[in-house]
Formats: C-alpha cells, sequence, structure tokens
C-alpha cells in the first residue's frame, strides 16, 4: 500500500501505463545490491532511490578522494576522505527517506561475495575492475541472481543484463581489455542510468531489454550499437545451470 | 579458406545459424577487406558491426584484433596486412572495466 506522501512523491512514473500503483509497490518491496560506489555506481544509485526501490545496499570499501569528483557525483568537497559509502548513505537518504539505504564498507572477495549480494533480487555492477567484476559474476550465477553488467573508459561504455540460467554469464564472454584509460564524468552517468533502467524493469517484472546483448555507447561518435552475444557452452561459471 | 575466430557475437542470418560458420567473399585480400566485409554483412542482417572507424579510418577503439596470434599492428601495413589462405583472424571486444 501507497500512502499519501508516496503517491505524491511518484506521481510522475505512477501515471504511466504498465508501471502504476503495482510497479512502484513492487520497487518498495525490492532489495538491489549496488557493487561499487564509483561513477557508474552514484548514478545508479540516485536514480534506483529516487525511484523508490524499497532497499538498497551500497557495498564499497574506499574512501572520497578528490580526484573521484569529476564523476563520483554523490560526494562533494566536504566528503573528500570519508568513506563513500557513508557520505552515498547520508546523501541518498536525503534525497528519499521513505527508502532503506543499508552501506557495507568492504572489500568484495570470493569469501564474501554470496553474503553481500544475499537477499537482493539484482545486482547492478558499480565495479572498476575486471577481477571483482568475475568474481561478483559467479555469486549471482551461484545464487541465479540478475547481475547488470556495466563498464565504461574514456567516452565509451557498455551494459548487459545476465540472467542466469537464460543469458551469457561474463565469464562466458572471456571478457579482456585494460582498465585505467581515464573516464569522462558524463559517461558513467548515461551507462548507470541504462543499468538502472534495466533493473527498474526487472524489479516490477517486465523483460529486461539487454538481456542476451550488449549494448555498446561510443561518446566519440555519439552512437549506440547493440549486439547479441553468445554463451559459452563450456563457461566454467555457468555450464553447471544448463546440465545439471 | 581462413578462419575468424569471434566467438562472443552471434551471426544472426539462419545459414551462420544452421551452419555454425559465416561465409562470405570479401573484396580484397587484406585485414581491412575482411573487416569491412563482416561489418557488412553484419549490416544486412541489421546488426551495427562496425569495427572499422569510420572517422579514423582504423580499428575502433571498442576492437582488437589478431592473426595468427599477433596483433594487427604489429603486423606489415597493420590493417591493410595482405591475408593468406589459412590465416587465423580473432576479432575481440575491449571490455570496458573503469567504473
Amino acid at each position: 500500500m501507497l500512502d499519501k506522501s508516496e503517491l505524491t512523491r511518484y506521481n510522475r512514473q505512477l501515471v504511466i501505463p504498465d508501471f502504476g500503483e503495482e510497479g512502484q509497490r513492487k520497487l518498495k518491496d525490492s532489495r538491489v545490491v549496488i557493487v561499487g560506489m564509483g561513477g557508474l555506481g552514484c548514478a545508479s544509485a540516485t536514480y534506483l532511490t529516487a525511484a523508490g526501490v524499497g532497499h538498497i545496499t551500497v557495498v564499497d570499501f574506499d574512501t572520497v578522494e578528490l580526484s573521484d569528483l569529476n564523476r563520483q557525483i554523490l560526494y562533494w568537497e566536504e566528503d573528500v576522505g570519508e568513506k563513500k559509502v557513508i557520505a552515498a548513505q547520508r546523501k541518498l537518504s536525503k534525497l528519499n527517506p521513505l527508502i532503506q539505504i543499508t552501506p557495507v564498507s568492504t572489500k568484495i572477495t570470493e569469501e564474501n561475495a554470496l553474503s553481500l549480494i544475499d537477499k537482493a533480487q539484482v545486482v547492478v555492477d558499480g565495479l572498476d575492475n575486471s577481477a571483482t567484476r568475475l568474481i561478483v559474476n559467479s555469486a549471482c550465477v551461484k545464487q541465479k541472481m540478475a547481475y547488470i553488467y556495466g563498464g565504461v573508459s574514456r567516452l565509451r561504455g557498455m551494459i548487459t543484463t545476465i540472467i542466469p540460467g537464460k543469458t551469457p554469464c561474463l565469464a562466458c564472454l572471456s571478457p579482456e581489455g585494460v582498465g585505467g584509460l581515464g573516464v569522462l564524468g558524463v559517461t558513467p552517468a548515461i551507462i548507470a542510468n541504462l543499468q538502472a533502467l534495466e533493473a527498474i524493469k526487472l524489479l516490477i517484472g517486465h523483460s529486461p531489454s539487454l538481456a542476451g546483448k550488449l549494448l555498446l555507447f561510443n561518446g566519440d561518435d555519439m552512437k549506440f550499437q547493440l549486439l547479441e552475444i553468445k554463451r559459452n557452452e563450456s563457461c566454467p561459471v555457468c555450464s553447471p545451470l544448463y546440465t545439471g | 579458406m581462413l578462419s575468424i575466430v569471434m566467438p562472443w557475437l552471434y551471426a544472426p542470418w539462419p545459414e551462420a545459424r544452421e551452419k555454425g560458420i559465416i561465409e562470405m567473399e570479401i573484396d580484397g585480400d587484406t585485414l581491412r577487406a575482411l573487416l569491412a566485409g563482416l561489418s557488412a554483412r553484419y549490416k544486412a542482417a541489421n546488426v551495427d558491426f562496425q569495427p572499422i572507424n569510420p572517422t579514423t579510418n582504423d580499428l575502433d577503439f571498442d576492437y582488437d584484433v589478431l592473426v595468427n596470434d599477433k596483433n594487427y599492428v604489429v603486423l606489415a601495413g597493420s590493417l591493410d596486412a595482405k591475408l593468406k589462405d589459412d590465416d587465423n583472424v580473432k576479432v575481440k571486444i575491449l571490455w570496458r572495466w573503469d567504473g
């Protein structure tokens, strides 16, 4: 049940056909984990909070640095030196005090990944390296939990929605490439908002648009490309879901 | 016949799905001609796969190409390197890892 304050706050999305009060109630009852609270995580957390996702867990071990402020829009100069998840919780709770934000300040490892994503319906990627993404991918496959990969560098970004048992997982695709190439601040915001849109679709029971598809964003030429990606039938991570 | 290794991407037209391989003729004998031919074949199937960036006329920042396990940049002529019948061409997509 939505109260008067919620009906007012979410009015603009309640009037959308196929969303309505039922969609809003589903969001309110939802649990999302955002792994990594950098440029991607800050933007997706902001919009998922504003949309009214009932419980958001934000995970990051790091503290805010001055060099983060070109893209990590939840942190301001006064937050430099503070734990990212604490600063994020404070800002997000001010944006929408009707939802619950749980900050978890820890590094994601193979040992803790399963417990960190426990009880979530969707895991949204805000990470900044391949190794941790592959750990999260593996945990999501084990839990059969949706994982929305997003990654950026410079003016480029990409996103795919991984539904274990249905789509390729990240390990299927033998992902290659290097990090640390630099990021223009708006690039993660673009990709993260697409991730948030995919998350909302999943949470309200709509079909995600990027399951089994890889969307490439090229900000140099302002182009989007949509590619259909293939599952690796001998993938060491997800093939047991198909054979067992 | 040379082989193209691109395990991450579907070739969505029926012959490729049935046979598991892409068969096509290319207009020229260079790596650039092969990539342009692939791009045209995908475009005909409504997939915007464009490994050669039309602005720079070089390999796009989203892709990398190996010929017989050697990066195309070290080949004589790089993208204009001549291909032989038994060459193995691997097209990789470069994933984005920053956040």
